[in-house]
């Protein structure tokens, strides 16, 4: 009887997690059982399918396969629906002067890296991640940068600032926590004038629910200009099919001189 | 005889509405104009498929007779491979084709493009949305 009762329960249990499940093939994982992350991936998007198919229409950056959607943000735009960022009083006159000023300011129009999480949540380029049971390698397609997430190991004690940070990962359940430390202060976090000091403290969160779909969460910390942890979320799509393109920005940047000779001209460019 | 047709519709920024945040190199506010889109239809006289961003250019013959080049920005070639394009293939100097965008702040023969149409009706877009990349409708903090 007690035997009975018991798998009922668990017959219950696992049609419940059947229904409630998310819809999509099973994550697929690797040797160790952990959820294998290898694969091309599309950040920003919400749409299942090929590049092809989630991209079409409207163009990358598009409402995929439908048409009549609206056109989309841009990773210099606020992310919709959320709170404002908490920056510390004097910082958000900063944002709000890089806002005002169109982002010409902004790093990446100078060919500069994008940054954490900019990199990852952004939808015109591709990433590819590979994985292996010691590190995981992200490949990212816009300008041409890389990250090595080191797992089950500690920074090291030597590092200089860069633009894309030191990552070291550990497995919690099937969520990949990362901890990104030693940047640089020369990157945006995510909207037009997101700066931040090199005491940025990024702790991510990859959970990959089904084959297609990864839950991004990105956690900051930065004492020197946020008020409190500032917390963003996002999906990465799994784009099968999909190569990297090689991305040489510095090939024929011309927006610098385009803002300069605008601004000589007397061309009012600001808000 | 190419003709040139202002869009005088407004364009709306609608982009609040949706949530996918895209990359943008540049700021598109910055050296184009949302409120100035265009249409015109020439002739390609030349591409750059280049990084951060590729180009063309087109003669365009207003209806008075008066022709010229136009200078027109775009996705990078990796963008544009995704989308459709292929590189000597779908568009190539001579080609006859309608383009819309937006105007350069400066007034000049300069603009911006969205959507390409040939010859035979069909479309491609080559550049991005309007507004992309100078900070959307809102800044990133709430202003007080």
């Amino acid at each position: 009887m007690r035997r009975f009762l018991a798998n009922t329960i668990f017959v219950l249990a696992l049609s419940a997690a059947t229904l409630f499940a998310q819809p999509g093939s099973p994550v697929p994982r690797g040797p160790d059982r952990k959820p294998d992350l290898t694969g091309v991936w599309q950040g920003g998007s919400t749409l299942r399918g090929s590049w092809e198919e989630t991209n079409a229409g409207f163009g990358v950056g598009g409402s995929g396969k439908n048409t009549d959607a609206p056109v989309v943000l841009s990773s210099n735009d606020r992310p919709a629906g959320r709170e404002g960022a908490p920056y510390q009083e004097w910082a958000a006159k900063k944002v709000l002067e890089a806002f005002n000023r169109r982002g010409i300011d902004d790093p990446t129009s100078r060919c500069l890296p994008a940054g954490v999480p900019r990199s990852v949540m952004l939808g015109l380029f591709p990433q590819k991640i590979v994985q292996t049971p010691k590190e995981i390698v992200v490949l990212y397609e816009y300008m041409n940068m890389f990250r090595v997430i080191t797992l089950n190991g500690k920074h090291p004690d030597d590092l200089l600032p860069s633009y894309m940070g030191d990552s070291v990962g550990h497995w919690e359940g099937d969520t990949l926590v990362v901890d990104v430390v030693g940047f640089n202060d020369k990157t945006w976090l995510a909207g037009t004038g997101t700066f931040h000091s090199e005491e940025l403290h990024i702790t991510e969160r990859y959970t990959r629910v089904d084959k297609d779909q990864i839950n991004y969460e990105a956690t900051m910390v930065d004492p020197k200009v946020l008020t409190k942890p500032w917390t963003l979320e996002s999906t990465i799509m799994l784009r099968e099919g999909t190569r990297l393109e090689e991305y040489i920005c510095a090939e024929n940047n011309i927006d610098p001189a385009q803002y300069e000779y605008l601004q000589k001209k007397g061309v009012k460019i600001e808000r | 005889m190419a003709r040139w047709i202002y869009c005088i519709c407004g364009v709306v920024a609608a982009t609040w509405l949706s949530a996918t945040p895209v990359a943008a190199h540049h700021s598109f506010g910055a050296e184009y104009d949302v409120n100035q889109p265009i249409t015109l239809t020439g002739v390609l006289t030349k591409i750059e498929w280049t990084n951060p961003h590729s180009f063309f250019y087109m003669d365009v013959t207003d209806k008075n007779g008066k022709a010229a080049n136009w200078k027109f920005e775009g996705y990078g070639p990796g963008v544009l491979y995704r989308l459709g394009w292929k590189k000597d293939v779908t568009m190539k100097p001579g080609d006859r084709i309608t383009v819309t965008g937006w105007r350069a702040r400066d007034g000049s023969n300069w603009a911006h493009s969205r959507e390409i149409t040939f010859h035979d009706g069909k479309k491609l877009m080559f550049g991005p949305p309007s507004g992309t990349g100078d900070g959307g409708i809102a800044p990133a903090v709430d202003v007080k």
